[in-house]
């Protein structure tokens, strides 16, 4: 296995810059996930790792060796693609048995790896098979397999789940996941889907616009996102953003003032230039209170009723949407005035440059 | 400015449609009082009408008088008064010491026209489909100005006929621009169009180049609906560009390919017009084929003898037949591997 570093990397195409001074370190065995909006350029990034793509700036080495202009063929990297790719005029067994035959390996030793990438993923029914007569989740552990014959030094995964039904979705993540930890692979992995980075990722790359807005665990970056961006990205339902004013406050504390004039007090000195700052709280971390005994006054507009939890979606007096997750079920309907109480040792203030800001 | 042309051209729209609206209102009330009386299959024997009327007339009423005309003899022109012979025009086609020796056959001119037509359909076949493979595949790269050259070669199939047989006669005659040039290089000037080997195989060039640009688009969909991502997994294999050709490009573009190689074979069996004007034929009998062959029996001779020019037809529209049920077959086919995939 390896360690990929990309350094100042860039990518244009003409005068459009889709990638901008990219540098990351991919540890060695690290399942990292890039993910972020469409057109982001996650996938740019993933065909320059794999040499599917030049860079127009920068370098990119594995294990140390600059690979930069190295052919896709030799970085001895495996890549599953989004659409799995898998030649259509080939039995599975063929399609595993292509790329090893290129490297003009032993029929003996092709023939045994592919026999212990069928029993991996229990694809040896279908070894015989077309891919045109496989279901979808079959052709991915056969792009997968595929991938894995190979005995790559890193798997490059393109929105391999994207294709998959939600059901499917969440059984394969599952199974990639558990197929990371017997590997030991280092893989690189890209999606739109947050909830795929969340529950796959050693660590997540956050990219926008082709930069790169944040790198950490999955919790480092939901516990403390450094930016609006990522903040919104990370988290179902979406983080609450909230125009306030801070002021000083007591003794070690700061008062936070919401547009509506309601207000509270937090724990910690926070310093903003003009006291316009936003602020962040997650669904999760706001709660219904007793008549006069919450923070902010909302009147409902949506209750999603989901069984183990309730989203109500709510607007305050000063016209700010606000989702609170209540757990198990509670009874709103939709035109009730709730109080949201906010639970502040978890809320997220950012300047108004969109960065976050440190309660000292 | 957007609006304003949105307001004249829905008023233009309005204008041009009104006819129609005024024509169906019109046409409403007898067309829902025939369709109460004649049911909905009534309504559609009623629309297709015009359409079989004119399939009836043009095609298949000839079609019948063709296969009655075969049976008859002499030189008459009216069904009337021609005399009924049976299966002799096709007996006498078919008189031959050896169908190899077109002399040892009593309608020589018919088994030269066969046999220069298998030829001509073995080698203008192989070429064309070669010819069309290799210009889909350069046309498929990226091309600076590929639109352009998309054109150029697509420019021919757009020609008649007859225009390219005579611009490439005015190219391959003796004192032709091919010969100019040749001469120009310090060569010594070939007759071109008198040779016999020279002409067969301009017949088969001109026709190529006529036709190769309709082909190749053909082919060129084939290339473009391959999947970029085949390619590129291809090339994280680490396959060879020749191995990529053979294992991946050529197995997905063969569906493309059958039906290039039917529609030639189709095209190549009834070739005519181009070579026609451009060798008349010959020299000789030597660029003659069954079609000219039909052409002069039927129409051009002094003897002419439309009875066996009709049964020469009919054969060679059996053979058309087989070669167009493959097409089908082969289409078909396509359709449900397409829906396997």
């Amino acid at each position: 296995m390896s360690q990929i570093t990309l350094t100042g990397v860039s990518r244009a195409f003409g005068k459009v810059g889709v990638l901008h001074d990219i540098n990351l370190d991919i540890l060695d065995g690290e399942l990292i996930v890039f993910v972020g909006p469409s057109g982001c350029g996650k996938s740019t990034l993933l065909r320059l790792i794999a040499g599917l793509d030049r860079p127009t700036g920068g370098v990119i080495a594995i294990d140390g060796k600059d690979v930069t202009t190295v052919p896709a063929a030799d970085r001895g990297l495996a890549m599953v693609f989004q659409s799995y790719a898998l030649y259509p005029h080939m039995s599975v067994r063929q399609n595993l048995a292509f790329g090893l035959e290129n490297a003009r390996m032993a029929r003996a030793e092709i023939d045994a790896r592919i026999a212990e990438a069928a029993r991996m993923l229990e694809i040896a029914p279908y070894l015989d098979r077309r891919p045109g007569q496989l279901s979808g989740g079959q052709r991915q552990r056969v792009a997968i397999g595929r991938a894995i014959v190979r005995n790559p030094t890193a798997f490059l995964l393109d929105e391999p789940l994207s294709n998959l039904d939600a059901e499917l979705r969440i059984s394969t993540r599952a199974e990639l996941a558990a197929l990371h930890e017997r590997l030991s692979a280092t893989m690189v992995y890209v999606t739109h889907d947050q909830i795929e980075a969340m529950t796959l990722a050693d660590r997540i790359v956050v990219l926008r616009a082709g930069r790169i807005e944040q790198i950490g665990t999955p919790l480092e970056l939901y516990n403390h996102p450094a930016n609006l961006f990522v903040a919104g990205f990370i988290g179902a339902p979406r983080m609450n953003f909230l125009p306030v004013k801070v002021a000083p406050g007591g003794a070690g504390q700061s008062s936070l003032t919401l547009d509506g004039s309601a207000g509270f007090e937090i724990d910690g000195n926070v310093s903003a230039a003009n006291g316009d700052v936003t602020l962040g709280l997650r669904p999760h971390h706001i709660s219904l209170a007793d008549a006069g005994k919450g923070d902010v006054a909302a009147r409902v507009a949506l209750v999603e009723a989901l069984g183990s939890e309730t989203i109500v979606h709510t607007r305050t007096s000063g016209g700010q949407t606000m989702l609170a997750v209540v757990a198990g079920q509670c009874q709103v309907a939709s035109g009730d005035t709730v109080d949201l109480k906010f639970d502040t040792s978890h809320l997220h203030l950012f300047d108004d440059t969109g960065l976050r800001i440190a309660v000292s | 400015m957007g609006d304003v042309r949105n307001g004249i051209a829905t008023r233009a729209g309005a204008m041009i449609l009104a006819p129609v609206g005024w024509l169906a209102k019109v046409f409403d009330a007898p067309l829902r009082m025939l369709q109460r009386r004649t049911g909905s299959n009534g309504m559609a024997v009623f629309f297709l009408a015009p359409n079989m009327l004119v399939f009836g007339i043009f095609v298949l009423f000839p079609l019948v008088i063709n296969i009655l005309y075969s049976m008859t003899g002499g030189g008459a022109l009216f069904l009337g008064e021609r005399t009924f012979v049976g299966a002799d025009q096709y007996g006498r086609l078919f008189s031959c010491g050896s169908y190899l020796d077109p002399k040892s056959c009593t309608e020589d001119l018919f088994w030269i026209a066969v046999w220069n037509t298998l030829a001509f359909v073995v080698l203008q076949v192989a070429m064309m489909v070669a010819v069309a493979l290799v210009t889909a595949l350069v046309l498929n790269r990226e091309l600076r100005a590929r639109s352009f050259w998309r054109a150029v070669f697509f420019f021919p199939v757009l020609l008649s006929p007859v225009v390219v047989g005579l611009i490439w006669r005015w190219i391959l005659q003796r004192q032709g621009l091919l010969n100019l040039m040749v001469f120009e290089a310090g060569g010594t000037p070939v007759n071109w169009l008198v040779e016999r080997n020279w002409a067969f195989t301009a017949a088969i060039m001109v026709s190529v180049w006529a036709h190769v640009g309709f082909y190749a688009l053909i082919l060129l969909a084939g290339l473009q609906a391959i999947p970029k991502d085949l390619y590129e997994a291809a090339e994280m294999d680490g396959t060879r560009p020749m191995r990529v050709f053979w294992r991946i490009t050529l197995p997905l573009l063969a569906p493309n390919l059958l039906v290039v190689l039917v529609l030639t074979l189709i095209r190549a069996v009834q070739i005519f017009d181009e070579i026609y004007v451009l060798t008349g034929g010959g020299p000789g009998t030597s660029t003659l084929f069954l079609t000219q062959y039909i052409y002069e029996v039927g129409f051009a001779s002094m003897l002419r003898n439309p009875g066996l020019a009709s049964a020469a037809s009919i054969l060679m529209g059996a053979v058309l037949v087989v070669l167009t049920l493959i097409q089908l077959g082969i289409a078909r086919r396509n359709e449900q591997r397409g829906k396997m995939r």
